[in-house]
């Protein structure tokens, strides 16, 4: 059952569209954590990673998801993002 | 490296031969035993963690007389492998579903810490060289502008003056004066001088306060830090700014306080705390010339009441071993991250831990 979780987890990624943001505001590690969780309230993204130092988003996210609902979603939590990359 | 510039500034003082003894006032001794323990959460039920945790330095004013810990993690140490020597106690856990646990406890010594006012008045009226060894504590940081705006009012608080410590009179009275404690602002605030300043809007916590005053204080040329450290108990000032039960027991999970310091050559780091005024003030319900606020004022620009204990005095730096996110603002409170999440540190409920203090009579 775990490794059909897994595979299923993998599938979906490696068809996931991945947008990296960069993100202004960021001043301690918590800050990290209320855009990911802000980002993660949008129905369709997967997953994303948030980096301090290189202040810089990693999102992956499905096909009904557009960027505007990313960068909304890093303004409620009171940051501002610009898309660097979407693959 | 900071401890070998606490000794160098001693050693300048004894050969100065200035060392009376009324000029470190000695009273007030205190002990307490600190208990923290953890029980690290997350939302999955199989996890690694990593956890740093700020130890108390040691100085003629509080000293760690025992230090225990024990608990289920996989690695441990203590290092102070940071540019900022600050002393942390590290612990992980591989990733697993059992429960991840640490239990550290401390015995600590206080001493009442004032620096004589003659003897601060006397050295700075000297105006000596800064020593190499504090210069750092000049420099900027990202949170500790000290230019811009900062720049400007520094400039224009002392204005005309010369001596360094009419210096920081005029800031400490500036800074007293103009901010207020939020009780909205989450934690001790982040401490962002530049934009408090540039928003003008000076409401905020311990490290708030704290920040702006090192930024302005470094902005006119004296070397200046923010101290982080928890409360331990009881005040014999003030409710606000510590309390315990009848036993001396309290729990001080959410009790960290950031403090600052400022050097004076020839006298060396002289306590200060402006932010309690403001503490003061909001819990009290007292105004800035009413007269216990005035009696606060006086004290702490000098002085420290010792029913707390300091960690470090790091901004902006990164811990050891790496964590994933960094650079840390500041390390007054645990920090601990999973997989990178960074686990909430203003929550002793969420990451969890709890703090507790006895003060031994």
């Amino acid at each position: 059952m775990r490794y059909i979780f897994l595979i299923l987890a993998v599938f979906s990624l490696s068809f996931a569209k991945v947008a990296i943001i960069h993100v202004e505001g960021m001043t301690c590690p918590l800050c990290t954590m209320a855009i990911k969780k802000s980002l993660k309230q949008i129905d369709g993204v997967s997953k994303a990673k948030v980096r301090l130092n290189t202040k810089k988003a990693t999102v992956y996210f499905d096909d009904k998801v557009d960027k505007k609902q990313l960068l909304n979603a890093i303004k409620r939590a009171g940051y501002k993002g610009k898309i660097e990359s979407i693959k | 490296m900071e401890r070998r510039g606490f000794l160098v500034g001693s050693m300048v003082l004894g050969a100065m031969a200035i060392v009376p003894s009324e000029m470190f006032a000695v009273e007030n001794r205190r002990r307490f035993k600190v208990i923290a323990d953890f029980d690290i959460k997350y939302d999955e039920k199989d996890f690694p963690a990593k956890l740093w945790f700020p130890l108390p330095y040691d100085s003629d004013y509080q000293k760690v007389r025992s230090l225990k810990f024990s608990g289920n993690y996989d690695d441990s140490n203590i290092n102070s492998d940071n540019k900022e020597d600050a002393k942390i106690l590290f612990a992980s856990w591989k990733k697993s579903d059992k429960k991840k646990t640490l239990h550290v406890e401390m015995e600590i010594e206080t001493t009442y810490r004032s620096v004589n006012l003659k003897y601060i008045k006397k050295a700075s009226s000297k105006n000596l060289p800064i020593p190499a060894s504090v210069k750092k504590f000049l420099e900027p940081s990202s949170h500790i502008p000290t230019d811009g705006k900062i720049k400007e009012i520094a400039d224009k608080l002392t204005k005309g003056m010369t001596d360094r410590f009419q210096k920081v009179q005029a800031i400490y009275n500036w800074v007293t004066k103009t901010t207020f404690r939020d009780p909205k602002v989450i934690g001790c605030g982040v401490g962002n001088a530049g934009k408090m300043v540039e928003s003008g809007y000076f409401g905020g916590k311990c490290t708030d306060i704290s920040s702006l005053f090192v930024a302005l204080t470094r902005a006119a040329g004296i070397p200046c830090r923010d101290v982080f450290g928890i409360r331990l108990g009881l005040s014999h000032f003030s409710k606000a700014l510590g309390k315990a039960d009848k036993n001396g027991f309290a729990n001080i999970s959410t009790w960290q306080h950031c403090r600052a310091e400022y050097y004076i050559p020839g006298i060396g780091w002289v306590p200060t705390d402006p932010a309690d005024i403001t503490k003061l003030e909001l819990v009290e319900k007292l105004n800035y010339n009413d007269k216990k606020t005035k009696e606060l004022r006086a004290k702490y620009i000098n002085s420290w009441e010792m029913n707390w204990v300091g960690f470090n005095w790091g901004r902006d730096f990164v811990l050891s071993p790496k964590p994933e996110q960094f650079p840390i603002n500041m390390l007054g409170y645990p920090y601990g991250e999973v997989d990178g999440d960074v686990l909430n540190y203003y929550s002793p409920r969420a990451f969890a831990y709890k703090i507790t203090s006895q003060e031994i009579k």
